[in-house]
């Protein structure tokens, strides 16, 4: 009997041992949990800030006059437009004023 | 044997090793349940974890995600004035960094011991903050918010809307859609399109410089689904600072005006009369001479060449009242009556969004009201629910509600057939024939086929109707050959800084088209290639290109 108490107090010492290891264990990933909720927050409100400067920059009052100046951009006209069936027609006629490609060029003599 | 005269472990042995072995089974009952209960339930989710993921607003965005609105962190200041010692002083020092503050009225509020908690400035950047935090002020404290954020500035301002400092939408799509954004999660998607919205305040801004004006209203929407790509409203707003409105752009004049908008009118009347059948594309009509409706008498600003024989095309194409009175006259009161009933002109508009003005209706329905209507008078209604009356004739004839929330679904779109699919073929093709040949010239976008009409309103004043004070509009769908877009663009009091007539022709026309050419590319709209509509159909007699309503 007094063994069967013995190894009773035994497992309960144990099991105390391991619930008050598996609360700190739970404290800790919960500290932790919170942590990673702080910095989730803190990165998603980065975002938030940088989504808004990203429109804040990228609207069309700003953007268009840097596209037109900077790189020579402007809105298709219609008649930049053509249909398929006259493509063949066009490339005829650009190859007309279009340089010649390098496959196209004549051989340069080498200087001697 | 006695109880007592029993040894000591016989007696209590046994009973303490069942007391110990009862009470070890107990603890051990509750460790094993509750080991159990986290194992299966997981950590329970804190409090401060679950309130922090409803708090943000959801985000504002347009078709394509674009930004429109966002909620920043933000902080306000706030004190507790049982624990400042010199309020005055205090007052003094915020003011410093924040101008805004008025010192008297403050140094009053921090001066009442009997409150604990008072507010100083709501939604401070974070650089206002730190200034405060720099002078160490006692008693005060900075409570961390949401701040609403417009990242576009005025873009959408009008249809927007803004919250007020808790976060409540108070204007526009803020407060119409209030409940869903206060939900947080997914942004809410709006139908319009960032650019095309830009394009269309953009053009009623340029059309400050050339026309003096009191204010304008665009919007261009998708007739086959109601979707509205773009609704401006000039002078624009910026709702990150709701407090500058000007009074000339407080009003939302795309949604909330009403407005008497003229010979925009005029192909509905005809829709409606072809509709009864009571009008052929080939009938013609004497308007040379002014028609006389009880007192009043119904006259045409400028006379149509071919006056004794006009077609209804040419009645739209030159803008003639007489000519729309004959066939109001034809189609009757109570049938004009029904139709524009079905196009949603006697009602607020009902859908989700932003809601419209309800319309200003006659009355009675008399002849003269019939009369006047058929032109568009004596029946004020708001631009938004105008430009609907619009989409079908892009359509094949079916009346949509406007859709502002992405993704449209095409199967739960609702659509009421107010006319034939000829009918509106026919009218659309008179208004192409106004565009080219008629008062609509100037709303031409090579490629884009413009099919509209213009429309030129005096404004109603306290005697009557004022002749210097106009309302012009132009409303039309392209490409007129596979319509697609309606577009609508309403002036008030617009007058050409170059002497120009203030009419639709010289003013509204023009912004609409330039309108198109920019927004048809961003639409998708592949220009017209074929020239062939150009043609003038046999029922149309070209008089000149003279421009008159």
């Amino acid at each position: 009997m007094k063994r069967l108490a013995i190894i009773g107090g035994l497992v309960v010492a144990a099991l105390a041992v391991a619930v008050y290891r598996a609360k700190l264990g739970a404290e800790d990933t919960e500290s932790r949990i919170a942590t990673l909720q702080a910095e989730a927050k803190k990165v998603s409100e980065e975002i938030s800030v940088l989504k808004a400067e990203e429109a804040y920059l990228t609207r069309p009052e700003r953007i268009g006059p840097i596209a037109r100046e900077r790189l020579g951009l402007q809105p298709a006209s219609p008649d930049q437009f053509t249909a398929p069936e006259a493509l063949q027609r066009r490339l005829g006629e650009e190859r007309l004023t279009l340089p010649a490609t390098e496959a196209e060029k004549p051989a340069e003599t080498p200087n001697r | 044997m006695s109880l007592r005269a029993r040894p000591y472990e016989d007696v209590w042995g046994p009973r303490r090793a069942r007391i110990i072995a009862g009470v070890l089974g107990v603890l051990f009952t509750v460790v094993v349940g509750r080991a159990g209960y986290v194992a299966f339930n997981g950590p329970e989710q804190s409090a401060q974890a679950a309130t922090a993921s409803v708090e943000r607003r959801a985000d504002i965005v347009d078709r394509k995600g674009e930004l429109l609105a966002t909620s920043l962190a933000a902080w306000s200041l706030a004190a507790d004035p049982r624990a400042i010692w010199d309020a005055g002083e205090v007052a003094q020092d915020i003011a410093k960094v924040l101008p805004g503050i008025n010192v008297k009225d403050l140094t009053t509020r921090l001066s009442d011991r009997e409150r604990q908690f008072v507010w100083i400035q709501r939604g401070l950047t974070p650089r206002q903050k730190q200034a405060v935090f720099d002078l160490g002020l006692e008693g005060l404290r900075f409570e961390e918010e949401t701040r609403r954020v417009y990242p576009r500035g005025p873009l959408a301002g009008h249809f927007l809307g803004f919250t007020n400092v808790d976060g409540k939408g108070v204007e526009g799509a803020e407060a119409a859609f209030d409940a869903r954004l206060k939900r947080g999660g997914e942004p809410v998607r709006l139908t319009l399109d960032a650019n095309v919205q830009f394009a269309l305040e953009d053009e009623l801004e340029k059309a400050f410089v050339d026309f003096d004006m009191k204010g304008g209203a665009g919007i261009v929407l998708d007739a086959q689904t109601g979707a509205i790509r773009a609704i401006a409203s000039w002078p624009q707003i910026d709702p990150n600072r709701p407090g500058d409105r000007t009074e000339l752009a407080k009003p939302n004049r795309a949604i909330n005006y009403l407005f008497e908008l003229g010979s925009i009118y005029k192909p509905l009347t005809v829709a409606a009369a072809m509709e009864a059948g009571v009008l052929r594309t080939t009938d013609t009509f004497d308007v040379s001479e002014p028609l006389k409706i009880g007192a009043a008498m119904v006259r045409d600003p400028h006379k149509l060449e071919n006056a004794k024989m006009a077609t209804a095309a040419d009645i739209l194409a030159f803008s003639s009242n007489i000519g729309a009175v004959e066939i109001a006259r034809r189609l009757g009161s109570e049938k004009q009556k029904a139709f524009l009933g079905q196009v949603g002109l006697l009602d607020r508009p009902t859908y989700d969004g932003p809601q419209a003005a309800a319309p200003l209706t006659p009355s009675e329905w008399d002849e003269l009201t019939s009369a006047t209507v058929s032109y568009g008078h004596g029946l004020a209604v708001s631009p938004l629910a105008f430009a609907m009356t619009y989409a079908p004739f892009a359509n094949g004839g079916n009346y949509l509600s406007p859709v502002f929330l992405e993704p449209v679904d095409p199967a739960k779109i609702e659509k009421r057939q107010v006319m034939s699919a000829s009918t509106a073929r026919a009218v659309t093709d008179m208004m192409r024939q106004t565009v080219l040949v008629g008062t609509g010239m100037n709303a031409e976008a090579p490629g884009y086929e413009v099919a509209g009409k213009t429309g030129t309103a005096e404004k109603p004043g306290p005697d009557g109707y004022d002749p210097d004070r106009n309302i012009t509009s132009f409303a039309a769908v392209f490409p007129a050959s596979r319509p697609q877009f309606v577009v609508l663009v309403v002036l008030d009091e617009a007058e050409p800084r170059t002497g120009d007539a203030r009419t639709a022709a010289y003013t509204a026309a023009s912004i609409a088209g330039r309108v198109i050419a920019r927004a048809a590319p961003l639409l998708d709209v592949k220009p017209v290639l074929d020239t062939s509509t150009a043609e003038t159909p046999p029922s149309l007699r070209v008089t000149s290109d003279e421009r008159t309503l």
